[in-house]
């Protein structure tokens, strides 16, 4: 990992994130109905809510970006929505190898998968966008505005199984459903551990936008001195 | 039954793998884009420094 990342944080992440495969694949009982590949659950729900933290962090830095126009609450901004949008696949990709052996398909176009895809679609183009502008400050608006946008659609996403009859299970916190103590601990240990990696991610992506502006402007000199 | 739990096993075994790639593959591209942006900054660096020499 880069040098924006502290050593105490990434050693940390590390154990949590070991800790998390132990608890999983040995620890946690096994579920009743589904068996075995129920475990698919604890990464395919915790990467879920870590991407939608992602995206409501760079959703908020963007929106303080166009309050204050500071460069690190940009940096903020495109690295969590990046790293938010990795989390995100993973949730989709997991969520269609977790379908096939129970629902008999990979993908059904039902309103929380569909919201989903369309979450993650968003901020592909916010990063397709951020590429093809080349104006650091207009880049900088544009893609904050995208941003706020794309974190308006993460409730959605996040009720869409509450709102409309989904083909996804219900709940199985602050809903309907009930989960088994064990299996909530390593849920919420499984979050934990994923956010921080999350956050050793954003960091180093930070460190990389900050490395971009500063060779952008050094280049600019160059420019102006040729 | 056995070969159920071993068929699940394949799937469960599927999705772990794939996040994994995915978040390997992330670090990985992010490392790469760090390496080449040092080093294209060393270079201006190097360029500018020349330059002010020149001028001196």
């Amino acid at each position: 990992m880069s040098e924006s990342v502290p050593k105490t944080l990434a050693v940390f992440t590390g154990i949590s994130v070991l800790t998390t495969v132990y608890l999983i694949f040995v620890w946690v009982p096994t579920e009743a109905t589904m068996g075995i590949v129920q475990r698919i659950f604890y990464f395919h729900v915790a990467s879920a809510a870590v991407s939608f933290l992602g995206f409501f962090i760079g959703g908020i830095a963007a929106i303080r970006f166009l309050n204050k126009r500071r460069n690190s609450l940009d940096d903020l901004s495109v690295a969590a929505n990046e790293v938010g949008l990795v989390f995100a696949v993973v949730n989709l990709v997991t969520g269609c190898l977790w379908a096939k052996p129970i629902w008999g398909v990979y993908w059904a176009w039902d309103h929380r998968l569909t919201s989903m895809l369309i979450l993650a679609l968003i901020y592909i183009a916010y990063l397709i966008l951020r590429e093809s502008i080349s104006e650091p400050g207009q880049r900088a608006v544009v893609c904050a505005v995208v941003s706020i946008f794309g974190m308006v659609d993460v409730p959605i996403v996040y009720m869409a199984n509450r709102w409309w009859r989904t083909q996804h299970p219900a709940p199985v916190l602050g809903g309907e459903g009930s989960l088994d103590p064990n299996m909530a601990f390593v849920l919420f240990f499984t979050m934990f551990a994923l956010a921080m990696l999350f956050w050793c991610l954003v960091r180093t992506r930070q460190g990389i936008e900050a490395l971009r502006r500063e060779t952008d402007a050094l280049r600019r000199e160059v420019h102006a001195l040729t | 039954m056995e070969i159920e739990v071993l068929k699940n096993l394949q799937w469960l075994w599927a999705a772990f793998s794939v996040a994994w790639a995915l978040h390997i593959g992330y670090v990985w591209s992010l490392s790469g884009r760090e390496r080449k942006l040092r080093s294209e900054l060393e270079d201006i660096r190097n360029m500018l420094q020349e330059h002010n020499k020149s001028e001196d």
